[in-house]
């Protein structure tokens, strides 16, 4: 019996990977899809950075955020943040400079397999301390060797957990150098 | 084998069967994006369409007839498209003598006056017209750019190809529609 259950444990694992793999590079041409971020703890008043990983399916290549021609369609993160959250610099990593067979003198700026966008995210003073959800799209543009694909807008959310505001200082009470103790 | 082992056995070869049917199933469902449907365009007869041009005439493809059309649907964000314009220039210049017409569709975002940037900045003469959605559907969908669909004499589509393709088969494609649909015509 133990057998039988390996055996078919181990075939549907495969099967599952197939189908996944099927997804990817299916029907519905190019794809790229985000990684679950980590929930990252901020308090409130302080700047905190997250990193969403993008990935890019095999075979396919999307414009870095700085394309080098003028009318490529730059990769680019775009995000509502709650009202009392402030969504501060989006950085983006460099693209990979290569060349393709449709153009091999030419080189494009480019992300393919994974890369990762940097969003600082500042929740206010004022912010209840807990989980919020933050929504946004990215929007990019799919090519593989011979052929371009339309741009796509891909849904991204993601989690941060706003910490209880660090306390105000409380050190002594700044002096004037014209007030002395009296003896 | 005990009444656990059977239950592994049926889901194993239910899970086969679903694996083995889902293309299928896609298919059925339309899902393919118009790799099917390409084949059935070919032999049919273009479907007829009436789009603004860059100079804001309003060109329809029947404009066209008699002439050997190459039909190809483009956009300002598509490099490999970039590649096929400078020869599309030269094989209109090779074969428009002998009733030879490229024709280029912009499926783009872009503001007309960006188009007609690009188009000029490409050498592009031959008339480029500003697409619309509803003129991609009733050539089967164009999912990808570069598309092209080569329209013999009669109107009828010859070939279609997607993707970028050497200039040697694009010019095979363009004698083939030349020499097509003569017969209809007279």
């Amino acid at each position: 019996m133990q057998g039988v259950a390996k055996i078919g444990t181990s075939w549907l694992l495969l099967a599952a990977s197939l189908a996944w793999g099927q997804d990817l590079i299916g029907p519905k041409g190019p794809s790229v899809t985000m990684l679950p971020a980590p929930i990252i703890s901020i308090p409130g008043g302080k700047p905190g950075e997250v990193q969403l990983r993008f990935r890019v399916v095999r075979g396919y290549h999307v414009n870095s955020n700085r394309p080098k021609a003028e009318f490529l369609i730059p990769t680019a993160l775009k995000l509502d943040a709650p009202t009392d959250i402030v969504v501060g610099k989006i950085s983006y990593p460099p693209g990979q400079d290569m060349s393709f067979p449709f153009s091999p003198d030419e080189k494009l700026s480019v992300y393919s397999g994974d890369f990762l966008v940097a969003v600082v995210v500042r929740p206010l003073h004022t912010v209840i301390p807990g989980k919020y959800m933050l929504h946004g799209k990215l929007r990019y543009q799919a090519c593989d060797k011979a052929a371009c694909y339309p741009p796509k807008e891909l849904p991204v959310e993601f989690e941060v957990k706003v910490a209880k505001a660090a306390a105000p200082h409380k050190g002594n009470p700044a002096q004037s150098p014209h007030v002395h103790r009296l003896r | 084998m005990n009444r656990n082992s059977a239950i592994w056995v049926v889901m194993i070869i239910a899970i086969s069967v679903m694996l083995a049917a889902a293309p299928y199933m896609a298919r059925r469902a339309g899902l393919n994006n118009g790799f099917e449907q390409r084949d059935e365009m070919k032999g049919k007869l273009a479907p007829e369409f009436a789009l603004e041009s860059l100079d804001g005439a309003t060109v329809h493809l029947s404009d066209f007839r008699g002439k050997a059309v190459l039909l190809n649907f483009w956009a300002t964000w598509c490099q490999p498209c970039k590649i096929e314009m400078p020869w599309f220039e030269d094989l209109q210049k090779q074969y428009g003598p002998q009733g030879f017409q490229v024709v280029g569709i912009a499926v783009d975002d872009a503001s007309k006056e960006d188009i007609a940037k690009f188009a000029k900045e490409m050498g592009v003469n031959y008339p480029v017209l500003l697409g619309k959605e509803a003129v991609g559907t009733a050539y089967g969908g164009v999912p990808f750019l570069p598309s092209s669909f080569f329209i013999d004499r009669a109107g009828k589509i010859v070939n279609r190809v997607s993707g970028l393709k050497s200039r040697s088969e694009i010019e095979d494609d363009i004698k083939a529609a030349l020499s097509q649909g003569r017969a209809a015509l007279q």
